[in-house]
């Protein structure tokens, strides 16, 4: 097993990183609580990288590992991460022009239990930015697809801690359109990329606060040293980077079992989730704790992250509800 | 990055394991404990058995021991991704190389970049375990402070005369040579006054004392050195200098250590899911979750001893590998705790008639104490990752 990154790839993750520091700083984020149309001008900057929808999950989970980073709102995740993979596995004919980043879409999927599995039920929930893409893709029982235009359907926003992405539900009762049939197996695979994406978005939001928790330990002086200095501090960063680190190396090899179809590869994109989920959680509190009564106001940046880190969480499939699916590949049921 | 090795790699590959279907002595078919890796003893209770040395004799006269080193050295100058295939084989089969590694693991590679031309002639013999090596850093006010080492050699003409105590010493019982790490300069700071010596066991004035593990059956030992003369050609590198030799062998001891640590974790997890099968609690959600979740904790270090692999084979540093002896050794011991859990009151019972596996899980865990502690403790793992990969600053 090869982890080394290709040139290309390593290209691409440095010009992400370079973009996205100067066009999604913590500001845009702030501003985005209030006013979604601040997401435009990244939206026109990221559309240049659509193509990742329909290449390799590795390259794809590098780049989207960038804009968690920077908790980047708006349509990239869910055209690229969500309605890209559906169209390609259903061979369908705006796929090109979702590449092109001419087209945007999202997919509503859960039901009122919330868990990202195909139902009949008419009303879908946590759907991604559902107000402000040109499709929605509705995916029932089956499973059976239908690509709608977003204008077609009735929104309700579901108001979440996270400012940084946002979740409708979306309600197809009343309308009509072409019902297209999609194999189970290359669904199963759409949503085990779609899932390894957030995972490896939410390992990028992880890292950031991880990042953030050092910058400050080593700037804050009481007792008259740098906070950082105290063992207590540093264990606990230390054990939270372990966590932060193996959920970073189970998105990369999640992304090679997707790449190579490997027999693997739920399992693995299971753990990913999971791993993902479980670091996530740990930034947030160890962020948090580690910047004291700073990080617990409004004014500070932290919460931007942590929100976003927790949305992810909460979001596929909780680490518990990962475990749960994985045990029944490894206890085969 | 990619799944599947490279030709070379495969070619490699299958020369290995033909090597291995003709040669595997049948005791680790014969339930060899790999998992608990025995205590670093057979059945028996012999530290050192014989089948064990003919085997690891075997490993080097094919090229087989150390597959990087040179034929002479019993190796076949393999590139590092063709070793890490090769650890990966080893430890899938459940195979150990050696039932002693500080002769091929620490003192060879210390002797070939700190030793001369006379005792890298020492290299061979330890690497094909002819000579039996033992390694005393810890005293008994010296553990996780190792450069607080008190142990004495005092310079006497052409030799050095050490006096002071070892212990921990493990394989002391059985070894022809030690690697004694002693002070030559009370007076420099505790770093600088720390030099390395090579000393025969059998030479006057040294004694050992065995000490019984935790689990009764595997030693170490505490060694006494009373007026040891030592012939001061015996110095590895400069006197003084014995303190950059130290950092030189935990790193060569952690380089590769991590893939047998995941293996064995891999082999722990299995092993849970077998018991809790067995015990009928496949169906019982929380153990399910919990076991899940050990599975996830360990491939994800796998994937993370992988790519800290990568950036090592490309010449830079890898801080990945900081994590995996506290990560492996500290899941590891949460997962044999668990194995004895899953068995309810028979999670204690030592007698081989009526525990799970002979008691197996028991004895696992007691191991995994050892785990967390010996060739650097937890927390100064988490000490080190703080300061070295995070930047923290110095406490
Ligand atoms: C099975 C086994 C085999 C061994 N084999 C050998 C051998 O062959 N040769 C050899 O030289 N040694 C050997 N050792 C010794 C081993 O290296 C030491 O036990 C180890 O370095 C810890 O030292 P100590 O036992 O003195 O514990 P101490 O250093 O006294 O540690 C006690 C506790 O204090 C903690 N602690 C210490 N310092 C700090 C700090 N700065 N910050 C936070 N916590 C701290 C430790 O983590 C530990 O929890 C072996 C040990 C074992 C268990």
């Amino acid at each position: 097993m090869d982890f080394s990154l290709s040139d290309d790839q390593v290209l691409l993750r440095d010009t992400a990183r370079t973009m996205l520091a100067k066009e999604c700083p913590a500001s845009l984020v702030r501003a985005h609580v209030d006013d979604v149309t601040v997401a435009d001008a990244l939206w026109s900057k990221l559309s240049d990288f659509t193509a990742l929808g329909d290449g390799p999950a590795s390259d794809l989970f590098l780049f989207v590992e960038e804009t968690g980073y920077v908790a980047a709102p708006g349509v990239f995740f869910p055209t690229v991460a969500m309605f890209a993979p559906l169209l390609q596995a259903l061979d369908h004919e705006l796929l090109p022009s979702v590449l092109a980043g001419e087209a945007t879409g999202t997919v509503a999927l859960a039901g009122a239990d919330g868990h990202f599995v195909p139902n009949d039920e008419p009303v879908k929930t946590f759907v991604p930015e559902a107000d402000r893409v040109d499709w929605v893709a509705v995916v029932d029982t089956g499973p059976k697809v239908r690509i709608i235009p977003a204008g077609d359907v009735a929104l309700r926003q579901t108001r979440l801690v996270d400012f940084s992405r946002r979740h409708f539900e979306v309600d197809t009762a009343n309308v009509k359109s072409d019902t297209l049939a999609l194999d189970p197996a290359a669904f199963d695979d759409v949503v085990a990329h779609t899932t390894g994406a957030l995972a490896a978005e939410m390992v990028g939001t992880s890292r950031r606060l991880l990042d953030m928790a050092i910058a400050y330990a080593k700037e804050r002086i009481q007792f008259d040293v740098p906070i950082g200095s105290f063992q207590a501090i540093q264990h606990r960063l230390a054990e939270c980077s372990l966590a932060v680190e193996r959920s970073i190396a189970a998105v990369q090899y999640a992304g090679m079992t997707l790449d190579a179809s490997d027999a693997e590869r739920f399992r693995a994109v299971h753990v990913a989730k999971a791993a993902a989920g479980t670091a996530a959680m740990r930034a947030t509190k160890d962020a948090a704790q580690v910047h004291g009564g700073i990080g617990y106001t409004w004014e500070h940046d932290l919460h931007l992250y942590f929100r976003r880190a927790l949305a992810s969480e909460y979001w596929l499939g909780t680490a518990r509800w990962h475990h749960d699916r994985l045990a029944e590949l490894l206890f085969e049921r | 990055m990619h799944l599947a090795w490279g030709e070379e790699e495969v070619t490699f590959h299958e020369e290995l394991c033909a090597f291995l279907d003709e040669h595997t002595p049948p005791e680790f078919e014969r339930g060899f404990d790999y998992a608990g890796e025995a205590g670093d003893t057979d059945e028996s209770g012999e530290v050192v058995p014989a089948w064990a040395r003919a085997w690891q004799a075997t490993l080097f006269d094919h090229g087989w021991m150390i597959p990087a080193y040179p034929p002479e050295l019993g190796g076949r100058n393999a590139t590092l991704v063709q070793t890490l295939v090769y650890l990966e084989e080893l430890a899938r089969r459940r195979v150990l190389r050696s039932f002693h590694y500080p002769g091929y693991g620490i003192v060879s590679p210390s002797l070939l970049e700190f030793g001369n031309d006379e005792q890298k002639r020492l290299v061979p013999a330890a690497v094909r375990g002819d000579t039996i090596w033992c390694i005393g850093m810890s005293e008994p006010n010296a553990g996780s402070d190792l450069a607080g080492l008190q142990t004495r050699a005092t310079r006497d003409g052409d030799r050095f005369i050490i006096n002071g105590q070892k212990v921990w010493t493990s394989y002391a019982m059985v070894a022809q040579k030690c690697f004694v790490y002693v002070r030559t300069d009370p007076d420099a700071p505790k770093h600088k006054g720390i030099s390395l010596l090579i000393v025969d066991m059998d030479t006057p004035g040294i004694e050992v004392r065995p000490l019984r593990h935790l689990s009764r059956a595997a030693h170490f030992a505490e060694v006494f050195f009373t007026d040891v003369e030592v012939p001061a050609e015996n110095i590895v590198g400069e006197v003084n200098d014995g303190w950059r030799i130290t950092q030189g062998s935990l790193a060569h001891e952690r380089a590769g250590l991590w893939v047998e640590g995941v293996c064995r974790l891999d082999a722990t997890v299995s092993g849970l899911i077998e018991v809790a099968r067995r015990r009928g609690l496949d169906q019982d959600a929380a153990v399910r979750r919990d076991i899940a979740t050990m599975y996830e904790q360990a491939s994800s270090l796998r994937a993370l001893g992988y790519k800290g692999f990568a950036s090592f084979a490309q010449g830079s540093s890898a801080p990945e590998h900081s994590y995996m002896k506290m990560a492996t050794s500290e899941i590891g011991k949460a997962a044999c705790e668990y194995g004895m859990q899953l068995q309810g009151a028979y999670g204690l019972v030592a007698d081989p008639e009526r525990g799970e596996e002979n008691g197996r899980w028991t004895n696992y865990f007691f191991m995994s104490f050892a785990n967390t502690i010996a060739g650097g403790s937890s927390e100064i793992q988490r000490n080190i990752i703080a300061q070295r990969v995070l930047g923290l600053p110095r406490s």
